[in-house]
């Protein structure tokens, strides 16, 4: 009974771990961030994203694991535009892990909010969970037009109907790097040596990326930001990207 | 024991055998189909499965010579990003540049020579061999040399650069032509001219916004499509955040809000085409409150004495408080920049404003020093390019000459004057008057339709070649481009292609051009480059400089930006500098709107409306995808009882267009605006008779100094018709709604 | 009138007959396909023995699959390498010469695929390479087979089994094989 409770305790815990092995985060500057949106191709390039039609738009059916959104503030003429850039948080509360059926989504050791597609039956449950709405469904088995299969990546899963996909840190990129680690014969991944494709591509450098366990690395210094924040944080999900806001003119 | 009949026998007999069938079946259907394990005959040296090779080599999907790694894993291209050692993009790149891949694997890409069956634009082709398709055009124009009908040949290309810019120049030479033209319509002539207007020369500075402390834009969409726009993108990031707590201000002034209008600090309007008045406005305020103090400063009192701020005020729309409010914190703040764009530079008086605008950093000081404009100094190799861009006039020179039966050959490479010339210009009835039109194109757009020859050339994944990025980026730098992958389909490259015909034809020309391959080529011109210019390890020989410059994918002399001297402007030069209004093609009383075509991120001029990924990248202001749409302001909108989605009839003296309404809060209320790049009649199935293209609206109107399009000066008059349909967007709610998702500190409404 | 049973039967009985014969026809129908048509040991284009270069001739695993020790893909020869040796070795044996023909057409030998992973699956030669497992482990005693068979299921519970009882660092994390 008592070995029980402490198990039930630890679930209890965010994350119910420990300790995580990594805990991978990722801050965005908004006041960097034009929302010229080469992030959103990056991730579909590097992530097999289907092209969806014509068709499947006009359903509101697309997949982008990761898109921008925009806000306006204020009335013409005294008039802005805002954009965040929006992905999956990989909360260490996560709400979507907790209905799944199957288990097929569920928090790593480091920190990840993982989708595994074999296990996915499909219910869609963790989307309807999800508070940033970033989880995406396959309702359809998607066709590349011949020869344009050639440029899908081979280091990820192509997707198939019934099946639930959403953004994944680029596991493939955080497992080659670790690769190369062992490789060296290091334990440890090296700060910047992991970047997903969006961090990757982002013409302003608004996106960091990297292991918050680790002090030093530029990701867990870009958090202490002031101008840092969560969104939808007053839910407690405990979402991993902090956003910084956009500053104001100091001219 | 009951005896067993033969009836039952047999159907004993059958059971078993249906069951061991069945069994039979049921144990295949748990196995996998067979996989093939198939080995390389001759494994390749460069690659290792499973292990991916990157490739540098150029972007060439717009004129800002990035440059990229291309991943590859067992031969085929998976991935573009930028190159980290190239200084324009520094491993960088825009969503075009990445949807690359998309041009390369296009499956509508022209996958064998074609030659024309039946009447012309009836899309009607037959394939034919590379043989029959060199041997036609080879003879054609050796028949052409050999009757001293040489300059009859025509060559039109888009922004070719570099050594094979240099091919064609040399080829046309040897053919006795001096017929050969660039035509791109993103070619930003009214900034070359205003700049030399100013700086004497036609080039494009390098605009330092990297360390500038305020940038005023007039309408210059940096962070879009102005230029460079990853290179800006980089150097905004720096501005912005990467400085410590020195955050630079941006201000951009412009009809309709631009990607970077969002991003500003300051968005302002002012009525359609008085950006330069506003300029000379702020110029006023800057001399009168004794800004500037230089030598020649009585020339410029008189230079700006028509635009005091209260005229100025009434020209623009712009308020008196607001002209002296950015003309005080611009000189404040200095470094600063003045740059101008967009549709700044699509009006009659286009090259008049960006020589004012021009003018404010003259009056700054802000030439020729960091955080300001530098002058770049001598590229590597000289780029002839801009000099062969041929502005409106100068195509409608060519069409009268198509029509006057001057032109026996025309040859068009990566450009699509069909598409992007308004048909004012008449060009495609103009071609009636050539007997052969050839397309060396990778894809069948509008052009390449109408052709009697078609010879697909290679997309620049495939295809050897180099260039000096333009804008330079203060030091000289020069860029190779190399095949990344193996042709995907029976096509060649440009440069095989001339070299090829070179030999064909005979005489000269083979002379001229001695080369089978553009690599041969291209090896042999850099050899120039690495005796006239000091290499990094000088011992080195010419194939380790080379495979350096190859593996790097760049080649540059120093990393500093030496400053150059701007010397001062002579008296005469200064009273030269003077704002006229802008005119517009259809009066304001029928036509109450003023039509601004403007470049997407996603399609540019509509070369990128092709690519899927781009089609399916959501309009970074509206979150459109797939379509076209007309942006009104929401009181106008309003008080014409038009809502989103009601298709509007936009009619200008040159034409009528249909395309559904979009509530655009950020733009005059006197205004439209509408993007370039669908309408496409041809260019594959992606692209193809979707929305519509604005350019069939415009009236021919040309700049007053060098007759250059002016693309935002036609008006127009909508109607709302009876039909209506749904936006394809992803957006939904547009305002935060008091959702604390940008921020505490953000306002809520 | 008494009911029997044994006629009640009776009138089942043929039935009943036919189809325990066909039960029985299916599974020994079953039976010779997993075994005599099995996919663990299919019929490869050349008859290639691995116990006549390995055991008898004393090549390691590595010098032909090249890229075991280094990439993901264990690799195999190209037809040019095989060539390396076979232009002078055993020219005159068919199936040398079937190798022969494929060089000359310079044709990739179709070889049909013995061990394989659905797509979804990241696994790497290399790592268990560099960690010290003997390609035996999973392939079996490749060396003593003139056809190869496959003797691991490569199904799920065989990876994890293995990782738990080696406590590979993460080896039960989903994220580690799947991709």
């Amino acid at each position: 009974m008592g070995k029980m409770r402490d198990k039930l305790k630890q679930y209890l815990k965010p994350g119910y771990y420990e300790k995580y092995d990594y805990h991978w985060g990722m801050t965005i500057d908004l006041d960097r961030c034009t929302g010229c949106e080469a992030c959103v191709v990056a991730c579909q390039a590097e992530n097999n994203l289907p092209i969806v039609g014509e068709k499947r738009f006009k359903e509101r059916r697309e997949i982008k694991w990761l898109r921008v959104e925009r806000y306006w503030e204020g009335e013409y003429p005294n008039i802005k535009l805002r954009f965040i850039p929006m992905l999956c948080q990989h909360c260490d509360q996560a709400p979507c892990e907790t209905p799944c059926p199957v288990a097929a989504t569920y928090h790593n050791q480091d920190g990840l909010n993982t989708q595994i597609y074999n296990r996915c039956i499909g219910t869609r449950t963790c989307a309807v969970y999800c508070p940033y709405e970033v989880r995406y469904f396959n309702w359809f088995t998607y066709k590349w037009d011949e020869p344009l299969e050639q440029q899908l990546n081979p280091d990820v899963t192509v997707r198939e109907k019934g099946v639930m996909e959403k953004c994944t840190f680029c596991i493939q990129r955080i497992r080659q790097a670790k690769d190369h680690a062992k490789d060296d014969g290091r334990r440890r991944v090296r700060d910047g040596e992991v970047t997903p494709a969006c961090v990757q591509s982002c013409p302003t450098k608004a996106m960091v990326f990297g292991d918050l366990n680790d002090p030093n690395s530029r990701v867990s210094k870009m958090y202490k930001n002031p101008r840092g924040y969560k969104v939808l944080e007053e839910l407690n999900t405990l979402p991993k990207i902090v956003y910084l806001k956009k500053a104001d003119s100091d001219v | 024991m009951n005896k067993i009949s033969r009836r039952d026998f047999l159907k004993f007999i059958g059971a078993g055998s249906i069951g061991a069938g069945a069994g039979l079946l049921y144990g295949k259907s748990t196995k996998k189909t067979v996989e093939l394990l198939l080995p390389q005959v001759i494994p390749p040296e460069d690659y290792s499965p499973g292990i991916a090779t990157w490739y540098n080599t150029i972007c060439q999907q717009c004129g800002a010579g990035c440059g990229i790694s291309v991943r590859t894993r067992e031969g085929r291209a998976k991935k573009i990003e930028g190159n980290s050692n190239h200084p324009v993009n520094q491993g960088r790149l825009c969503a075009m540049g990445q949807a690359g891949l998309n041009a390369l694997y296009n499956p509508d890409r022209i996958k064998s020579p074609l030659k024309r069956t039946g009447e012309r634009g009836n899309n009607s082709f037959t394939e034919i061999s590379w043989d029959e398709a060199l041997t036609t055009l080879g003879s054609r124009l050796g028949n052409l040399k050999i009757q001293k009908h040489g300059d009859s040949v025509y060559l039109l290309t888009g922004g070719v650069r570099g050594h094979i810019d240099k091919l064609f120049a040399t080829f046309m030479e040897a053919m006795g032509s001096d017929n050969y033209f660039h035509y791109d319509f993103t070619h930003p002539f009214a900034l070359y001219e205003a700049n030399r207007i100013i700086f004497g020369e036609e080039i494009i500075p390098y605009y330092d916004i990297n360390n500038a402390n305020y940038v005023l834009s007039f309408g210059a969409d940096y962070l879009g499509t102005w230029i460079s726009p990853v290179h800006y993108s980089l150097a905004y990031g720096h501005l912005r955040q990467g400085r410590g707590n020195q955050r630079g201000k941006c201000v951009q002034i412009e009809p309709r809000m631009s990607l970077t209008g969002a991003n500003a600090d300051e968005w302002i309007t002012c009525l359609p085409g008085t950006e330069g008045l506003l300029a000379m406005g702020l110029a006023h305020v800057i001399m009168n409150d004794g800004g500037y103090t230089g030598s020649d400063q009585n020339e410029w009192m008189q230079a700006v004495t028509p635009y005091s701020p209260s005229v100025v005020s009434r020209q623009t729309g712009v308020e008196v408080r607001d002209i002296t409010r950015l003309a005080h914190e611009f000189m404040k703040h200095q470094p600063g920049l003045a740059i101008g764009g967009g549709h700044t530079e699509g009006n009659t008086n286009a090259v008049a404003s960006l020589t004012a605008i021009n003018a404010l950093n003259y009056l700054s000081g802000n030439l020729g020093k960091p955080g300001g404009i530098i002058f770049n100094p001598e590229p590597a190799f000289p780029n002839m390019s801009i000099k062969r861009q041929a502005n409106y006039t100068q195509m409608l020179e060519l069409i009268t000459a198509m029509t006057n039966k001057g032109v026996d050959i025309l040859l068009v490479h990566n450009t699509n004057p069909v598409f992007n010339l308004p048909p004012a210009a008449k060009f495609i009835e103009a071609l009636h008057g050539v007997p052969l039109l050839v397309s060396l194109s990778s894809f069948m757009d509008e052009t390449t339709a109408l052709a009697d020859l078609v010879l697909p050339t290679h997309t620049y994944l495939e295809a050897w070649g180099d260039d000096i990025p333009e804008p330079g980026v203060g030091f000289p730098i020069a860029s190779i481009s190399q095949p990344v992958v193996k042709p995907v389909y029976n096509t060649q490259s440009i440069g095989d292609i001339i070299l090829a015909l070179a030999h064909q034809i005979g005489g000269e020309l083979p002379v001229a051009l001695p080369w089978t391959q553009t690599e041969d080529y291209l090896k042999d011109s850099w050899k120039k480059i690495y005796q006239e210019r000091t290499p990094v390890d000088a011992t080195a020989g010419f194939d380790d400089f080379w495979k350096a410059a190859l593996m790097s994918g760049v080649w540059g002399e120093n990393k500093t930006r030496p400053l150059i001297k701007f010397d001062r402007l002579s008296n005469n030069q200064i009273q030269k500098i003077h704002v006229s209004q802008p005119s517009f093609a259809g009066d304001e009383k029928d036509y109450p709107f003023v039509l601004l075509p403007y470049l997407t991120q996603t399609f540019y001029d509509g070369r990128g409306a092709n690519l899927p990924w781009l089609q399916e990248l959501p309009d970074p202001m509206t979150s459109i995808v797939y379509s076209s749409w007309v942006e009104l302001n929401p009181k106008t909108a309003n008080r014409l009882g038009i809502s989103e989605g009601d298709v509007l009839e936009v009619q200008s003296i040159a034409g009528t267009i249909r395309a559904p309404a979009f509530l655009y809060p950020a733009i005059r209320p006197d205004v439209i605006a509408m993007p370039i790049g669908q309408g496409h009649s041809h260019y594959g199935r992606y692209a193809q008779n979707r929305g519509v293209n604005p350019m069939t609206i415009l009236a021919p109107e040309v700049d007053d100094t060098n007759g250059a399009l002016a693309w935002s000066a036609t008006r127009v008059r909508i109607t709302k018709t009876e039909e209506r349909i749904r936006i394809i967007k992803t957006d939904g709610v547009t305002r935060t709604l008091g959702r604390q998702i940008l921020g505490n500190n953000s306002v809520h409404t | 009138m008494s009911i029997s049973v044994r006629d009640a039967l009776g009138t089942f009985k043929k039935p009943a007959v036919i189809s325990i014969i066909g039960l029985i026809g299916f599974i020994i129908g079953y039976v010779i396909d997993v075994t005599v048509f099995s996919d663990a040991s299919p019929v490869q284009p050349i008859n290639f023995s691995h116990r006549m270069h390995v055991s008898k001739n004393s090549i390691p695993c590595l010098h032909c699959h090249v890229y075991a020790d280094k990439t993901p893909s264990a690799g195999v020869p190209g037809v040019s390498k095989c060539m390396g040796c076979h232009k002078v070795i055993a020219t005159e044996h068919p199936e040398i010469q079937k190798l022969a023909t494929y060089w000359e057409k310079r044709e990739p030998i179709p070889w049909i695929k013995v061990h394989d992973v659905p797509d979804f699956v990241y696994f790497t030669h290399k790592r268990h390479v560099l960690a010290g497992l003997a390609c035996q482990e999973c392939h079996g005693p490749v060396e003593n087979m003139d056809r190869v068979t496959r003797v691991s299921s490569l199904k799920m519970p065989w990876c994890v089994d293995c990782h738990t009882k080696k406590q590979v660092e993460n080896g039960r994390d989903c994220w580690t094989c799947h991709k």
